[in-house]
């Protein structure tokens, strides 16, 4: 499959608006311009886009609500938060092809009739913010944004906002809290962003990759673009591996490609020919799957199917090597770490499992903990004001399911049986 | 009191935003690069420069890992411990800084050289392990590695 | 119409409201706790999770709108284990040191887990550790205790809006803290307090002094400082006032306070209270018996009568006496005395402005309801800080704009600073010609309405261009045109006027301007009243011109229809305003004045003026509850019960009449007793035995409070009727102008009314006193710098009048054309170097040209 997010990357000058147009960048935009914001819509429609973020909500549904809302202006936010750990697919858009994303954001801006767009940055791309506010500028010096788009009398002003360190701020909501200057913290849905987002008006937000995939889609078509990957969720999709693998990095493959393919193909196996032993298939969120689980397409509709979820396609690959009461206890210190306070369950509960799971990995477990863990998990569960929360909660369940063995060891045993 | 420089980069910031109070975060990012860190008039600074009142500031700026709210040392050791990083080995690189360099995690070396910070995932997980020496990105990070870096900031 | 099944149970609604609040309107019970009703929805604490059909997760009731058909369980199995569950949670971290902790008793939580479980704890980790707090004098926090409901924050952003709190860090670590993480810089309306559900926020005031089951007695009375009357509800054990709280629906105030109403009640059990009579025997005030103390003063003062005439005589009611006492004192005066000499603080400003006012638009125009406020587009401020001279009806304006109307000042308002304010800051002694400017731009926008043949004819004499308004005032014409834009635009106005711009020269003429807006504009008026009973007094006739029901003395009718009410003859002559009695006591033709409840040794300008002027009175009798500046100078000192003691009526700035409630009891007689007692031994029939009885007289002679009974204000919304049609015998509307005020100098005093004080008071309630200790001098930076003054400095203020010492405070919120001096301090009052002179229409003094000079005397 040829590359589309990942187009020319290995030029060293990728980001320059220059090279980017020499290999037909802004072209998909003349082309947009061309047609009504509607028919935009109608497009990703048929493409079948699903947001890339993690949540696979179709891209045009959401779209679709914001532009039926009468009231202006519009905003369009890019999350490019990119929070969850074992995930990095979004940097190298941001820092090699970062016109892809303004191109893609034009698009959309242009199809929802929105005048401003923002950039979500975590604060931790230091190098991406100073890549994208050279893009911007540029983009601008060319009449690509601004008042009068490529002089069609288009309207779309582009910023990036910098995040500051808080993985709450990737959930929609609470980036707009943190957009507007206020603490990160989820907003009650609904009313949903599409119709009271930023400052209170219709805003959309969508994953880095999901806009990047715009002008690709409107270069062959919603049509021609449906025809990729998995049928009920196409398109290309970029995957990031990492931990035991011979060539960890950010693939760009069709959705819906296995997790053994991913690993044992394209990333050519585990690392110094030893065994697997369990993999995060969509960032630390997601369920963790055994070695023999692992036969599943990756992308939104199968996952669940398999006990697991796409989550943001970041697979993390252990080896025999790795303890998992220690992944898991440093699973759940990110959460107690990153819990933004709002709600009981997560504000308390995740430090309680931490401090359960620190006490097993260091020999002082006690008799009962795995059942007590499992309890608290299931009060945390469902419970919660946003995902964050039943996140942290599953992930304790899903270790505990697929490997209670060892977790039993470590209470018997009274020390980390995996260090030996 | 912020620098004039800091005035004019801080009003061009508050007109990319229909309110003054969005420009809240960059403008902390602003005021801790003024003051070294966010302390009580780091805050009172930003507090009169956007007409958002000071606790309101405080709160917001200390919902985020990375406003700082102590003095920093003259470079920041960014070390990310995260699943794909652990690992991969990040734990001996954190017990290397803390045995040769004395510095544990929010903590500044005594001669105020590096200060070093535990991250979550830093998004460099391909290349773990991973850090941030104040802007710049290190990579595939070893134990002789991370003394050779550490070697050129001084 | 929505219906909605609950617990199986079919509900009907008329409109969308929350799950919550249609299981509470249906009796079904829903634990909470971010939730309140005062506060933005939140959804937080997850205490409400309940289930809803064809709704995968669980959701909260609080935040959850009821939609057609829906079906909700509020009471199953798995509902009661996950609030178990979220109970837990919040206990694992809780101290649990409830025998010891102060909310114990009426804590939220402690119920909740009395109730709900759970039973035993299954937590074996250390708990997370927090020292209280103990570095502010007033409010004590606790964060062990938080459960970060995020109430307080909600309320002292959201509703108080003094944004002085918020939540620090994140997750498990989240805690409130002031910005200083100790002393709080607030209002300390202390409403964080109230709805803070565990022992985390809390008043230090009655720590750990009692168990809230051990309050017996909750006595529901009205605030005794400013004229707004809120409600609060006193919290007494043994003859003690234990707490003062507010009451959530009660009509002014609805469950907020602010600072001196929740804190400032110690001055009721103050060691200094008064308790026996005093006689001053060669120069000493002695004690004595009430038998020789009421018989002396009747003694004298029927002498003083005899051989000068009733006219000899003067009265001082008081803004803090209920309207029974002051009643009764005015009846004494005219009747008993046969004078009109009876008059007020209120003619400071509040009455003057309020009979010029309602002259041009009838009576009653300026009675408003206070939260009417909150539905103004725009709010013009002139004269004074809202929120701190009347905070509960600062915060109406507060929330005015929280709902997107606009608020326009003329000067700097410090208290509505964070609410965008559209600021006018003329020069010194220009706002009048503003004022023309203002009114000629809306002329020229709006026309002429036609309907009041008053006021017009003056309006069309007002023309000054928007550049002369920039040459006298500097203010430019694009912010005068905005500002005028707004104020054209508003659709329901309302102008709220302080006593700053009516104690200003040439007072009456910036009124006529400001009626001539609001008659363009068509808004609603509101006078800021600093004594809670203020406009109770004035109702009742204690006024040298007026009789009960502000019937003017000068019209033979209405002194007729007294005749016949009080069987005698009122006196026909109408008496000496307060400022008339003090030169008429200087120049000796007053021989004997009766202070009742009032400090006008203190709380009139020019003060050290009136002391001499006092001294020079041959009988002097002072009525209150303390020893005050006055009490000091007297022949007699009557100690009277305070208003935590008596029963009685205060009418608010609405005119809306409330009913105090005896909270305590003391020993002694109500003001209207000891002065009946006094008029028994003239000869004269004052038999009442309670203040109702008086009541029922006012209600009979007082076409204002015509046939109202204390049940009736009991239902609340006693708010008396007006027909609104103008007094009769108004012809024409007198002013004055006072032209070539000029600036003579560069720094002008200006009085401070701090947020904290009141006077006599605050100055005996020692929380008050904690948070705002001294009296200092409040200077700009840029004054201070260029006398090169820092903080703490002692400098000498001196004015034409006097001069006082005092330690320098910078402040950046004060102009630098003022040096803003209190009011509040004994020895320490502003207005004994204040110097002003009277508007004759008014009557008011104008206060605002006292020059000032500044030099060091200290470090
Ligand atoms: C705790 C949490 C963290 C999230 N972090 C991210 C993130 O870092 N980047 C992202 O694109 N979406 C993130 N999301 C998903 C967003 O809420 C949202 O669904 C997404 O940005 C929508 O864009 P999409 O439709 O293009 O995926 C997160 C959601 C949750 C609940
Ligand atoms: S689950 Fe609750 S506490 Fe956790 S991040 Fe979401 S809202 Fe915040
Ligand atoms: S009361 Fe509903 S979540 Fe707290």
């Amino acid at each position: 499959m040829e590359k589309v997010l990942l187009k020319n990357i290995g030029n060293p000058n990728s980001a320059d608006i220059t090279e980017y147009k020499k290999a037909g960048g802004y072209k998909s935009l003349q082309k947009a311009l061309d047609l009504e914001p509607k028919a935009i819509i109608e497009e990703v429609k048929k493409s079948g886009l699903r947001g890339r973020g993690g949540a696979g909500f179709p891209a045009a549904m959401k779209w679709t609500f914001a532009s039926a809302d009468p009231k202006f202006p519009k905003y369009l936010l890019c999350n490019a938060d990119e929070g969850e750990p074992g995930t990095f697919k979004d940097r190298p858009i941001l820092e090699k092809n970062p016109h892809l994303l303004i191109e893609g954001m034009v698009i959309s801006g242009y199809a929802l009739r929105a005048e401003y767009g923002y950039i979500y940055l975590r604060g931790e791309y230091p190098d991406a913010k100073k890549i994208l506010d050279t893009a911007i500028k540029q983009a601008y010096d060319e009449g690509l944004l601004g008042e009068n788009i490529a002089g069609r009398g288009v309207k779309f002003h582009l910023s990036v906002h910098q995040g500051a360190g808080a993985y709450i701020c990737g959930e929609e909501t609470a980036l707009i809290e943190s957009l507007e200057g206020d603490r990160g913290q989820p907003r009650i849905k609904p009313p949903f962003p599409v119709n009271v987002g930023a400052f209170s008006q219709p805003t959309v937000v969508n994953n880095v990759e999901t806009l990047s995939n715009l002008p690709y889609i409107i270069e062959i078509g919603g049509e021609a673009y449906s025809k990729i990957g998995s049928p009920e969720c196409p398109g290309p999709k970029l995957y990031c591996i990492s931990g035991h693998v011979e060539k960890p990095g950010v693939y760009e493959l069709p959705m819906g490609t296995t997790l053994r393919d991913i690993i044992y193909n394209h990333c050519g196996g585990i690392k110094n020919g030893t065994k697997l032993k369990a993999v995060i298939p969509g960032g630390i969120s997601t369920p963790v799957l055994p070695p023999d689980k692992i036969d599943c397409p990756m992308d939104f509709v199968n996952m669940p199917k398999h006990g697991s979820m796409l989550g943001s396609g970041a697979v993390i690959v252990m080896d025999e090597s790795v303890c998992l009461v220690k992944v898991c206890y440093r699973a759940l210190k990110f959460f107690e770490h990153e819990s933004c306070g709002k709600c009981t369950p997560c504000r308390e509960g995740t430090g309680w499992l931490r401090s359960i799971l620190g006490r097993i990995e260091n020999g002082e477990g006690m008799e009962g903990d795995i059942d007590l863990m499992l309890s608290i998990a299931g009060n945390v569960l469902g419970k919660t004001f946003c995902p964050l929360g039943d996140g942290a909660a599953s992930v304790v369940q899903n270790f505990i399911k697929h490997f209670r063995p060892e977790f039993e060891e470590h209470i018997s045993a009274r020390k980390c049986v995996v260090k030996g | 009191m912020l620098s004039e420089t800091a005035i004019k980069e801080l009003e061009e910031i508050r007109a990319k935003y229909p309110t003054a109070r969005a420009a809240l975060l960059p403008a902390l990012y602003i005021a801790q690069r003024e003051f070294g860190y966010l302390s009580p008039e780091a805050y009172e600074a930003v507090s009169s420069a956007l007409g958002v009142p000071k606790a309101i500031a405080r709160g917001v700026g200390a919902f985020y890992a990375m406003y700082k709210h102590k003095p920093m040392g003259r470079n920041i050791v960014q070390l990310c411990t995260n699943v794909s990083c652990m690992i991969l080995g990040a734990e001996k690189l954190a017990d290397l800084l803390k045995n040769k360099y004395g510095l544990e995690s929010g903590g500044t070396s005594p001669d105020g050289r590096f200060s070093l910070v535990i991250m979550e995932c830093i998004g460099a997980c391909g290349t773990a392990p991973a850090m941030l020496v104040n802007d710049d990105f290190y990579e595939n990070l070893t134990e002789k590695y991370i003394e050779e870096i550490l070697g050129k900031y001084k | 119409m929505i219906t909605v099944t609950i617990n199986g149970k079919e509900i009907k609604l008329e409109k969308a409201v929350t799950v919550l609040e249609a299981a509470r309107a249906a009796g079904i019970k829903i634990p909470t706790l971010c939730y309140h009703e005062q506060l933005e929805k939140y959804g937080g604490c997850r205490l409400c999770l309940v289930e809803v059909e064809k709704m995968p997760r669980l959701q909260t009731a609080c935040t959850l709108m009821v939609a057609d058909g829906m079906v909700i369980r509020t009471e199953t199995e798995a509902i009661a284990d996950v609030r178990r569950g979220i109970l837990e949670f919040l206990l694992i971290n809780h101290p649990l040191d409830c025998p010891y902790c102060d909310k114990a008793g009426e804590c939220e939580l402690q119920d909740l887990v009395e109730k709900y479980g759970p039973t035993r704890g299954r937590f074996k980790e250390k708990k997370r550790k927090v020292p209280e707090v103990l570095e502010d004098p007033i409010i004590v926090r606790n964060m062990e205790r938080c459960v970060v409901c995020t109430r307080c924050v909600r309320m002292c952003e959201g509703v108080q809006g003094a944004s002085a709190i918020a939540v620090m860090n994140r997750g498990g670590h989240s805690h409130i803290e002031p910005f200083s993480g100790g002393r709080y810089e607030c209002e300390y309306c202390g409403n964080c307090v109230s709805v803070c559900p565990v022992g985390a926020i809390m008043s230090r005031l009655h720590r750990h002094s009692y168990r809230p089951w051990q309050v017996k007695e909750k006595t529901e009375t009205i605030c005794p400082y400013c004229g707004v009357g809120c409600t609060v509800v006193a919290q007494v054990r043994d003859d003690s006032i234990k707490r003062v709280i507010p009451k959530i629906g009660s009509v002014v105030n609805n469950g907020m306070l602010c600072s001196r109403g929740r804190f400032g009640y110690e001055f009721v059990g103050s060691s200094e209270r008064l308790t026996s009579p005093l006689i001053k025997k060669n120069g000493i005030l002695e004690e004595s018996t009430w038998e020789e103390a009421i018989s002396l003063v009747a003694k004298r003062l029927g002498e003083i009568k005899n051989e000068h005439g009733g006219n000899a005589i003067a009265g001082i009611a008081s803004p803090r006496c209920t309207n029974e006492d002051n009643y009764i004192f005015q009846k004494f005066m005219r009747v008993v005395l046969g004078t009109n000499n009876i008059d007020s603080t209120a003619r400071n400003g509040y009455a003057g402005a309020q009979i010029f006012l309602e002259n041009i638009f009838g009576q009653g125009a300026t009675a408003n309801i206070i939260s009417g406020l909150s539905n103004s587009d725009t709010v013009l401020v002139l004269g004074g800080d809202p929120a701190t001279v009347n905070p509960v009806l600062g915060l109406q304006i507060r929330a005015g704009s929280r709902k997107g109307g606009n608020i326009l000042t003329v000067g700097h308002v410090k208290g509505l600073r964070n609410f965008n304010p559209v600021e006018l800051n003329p020069k010194i002694f220009s706002d009048t010609v503003l004022l023309e400017g203002i009114v000629s731009a809306l002329k020229d926008r709006k026309g002429l309405p036609g309907s009041n043949p008053l006021i017009e004819p003056r309006i069309k004499d007002i023309n000054k261009s928007a550049g002369e308004i920039e040459k006298s005032c500097g203010v430019s014409e694009k912010d005068l045109a905005e500002f005028v834009d707004i104020l054209a635009k508003s659709v329901n106005p309302s102008i709220v006027i302080g006593k700053e711009i009516i104690q200003s020269s040439g007072g009456s003429y910036k009124l006529l301007l400001i009626a001539a807006i609001n008659y363009l504009i068509n808004a609603r008026i509101y006078l800021l009243s600093e004594r809670a009973n203020e406009q109770g007094l004035l109702d009742m006739g204690c006024a040298p011109d007026l009789l009960p029901g502000y019937r003017p003395v000068a019209f033979a009718e209405f002194r007729k229809r007294y005749d016949t009410s009080w069987k005698t003859t009122v006196p026909e002559k109408p008496g000496l305003s307060i400022f008339e009695m003090i030169d008429a006591a200087k120049n000796g033709s007053i021989k004997a004045m009766y202070v009742m409840g009032e400090n006008p040794v203190y709380n009139l300008p020019n003060s050290g003026e009136v002391k001499s002027s006092l001294k020079n009175v041959g009988f002097l009798v002072v009525q209150d509850i303390f020893l005050t500046e006055t009490g000091r100078l007297a022949d007699v000192v009557l100690p009277s019960l305070s208003w935590a003691e008596k029963d009685g009526t205060y009418t608010n700035m609405e005119r809306r009449i409330q009913l105090l409630g005896k909270a305590v009891n003391r020993e002694g007689m109500e003001d209207w007793r000891i002065v009946s007692e006094v008029a028994k031994n003239m000869g004269a029939r004052f038999h009442y035995s309670k203040a109702e009885e008086i009541f029922e007289e006012i209600s009979r002679v007082s076409p204002l409070y015509r046939d109202l009974t204390y049940e009736e204000i009991e239902k609340g919304y006693a708010i008396y009727p007006y027909k609104g049609e103008p007094l009769r015998g108004v012809e024409e509307i007198v002013v004055h102008k006072a032209d070539g005020v000029a600036a003579e100098g560069n720094l002008y005093l200006k009085v401070e009314r701090p947020l904290f004080h009141s006077g006599t008071l605050s100055r005996r309630s020692p929380a008050l006193i904690k948070i705002y200790p001294e009296a200092v001098a409040r200077l700009s930076p840029v004054t201070a710098g260029s006398l090169s003054l820092k903080n703490g400095d002692m400098i000498r203020v001196s004015t034409k009048t006097g001069f006082m010492e005092l330690p320098v405070l910078i402040d950046p919120e004060v102009e630098s054309t003022f040096i803003l001096l209190t009011n509040n301090f004994a020895d320490k009052g502003a207005f004994s170097i204040t110097g002003y002179t009277l508007d004759p229409v008014l009557k008011a003094p104008a206060i605002d040209c006292n020059v000032v000079t500044i030099d060091r005397v200290g470090k």
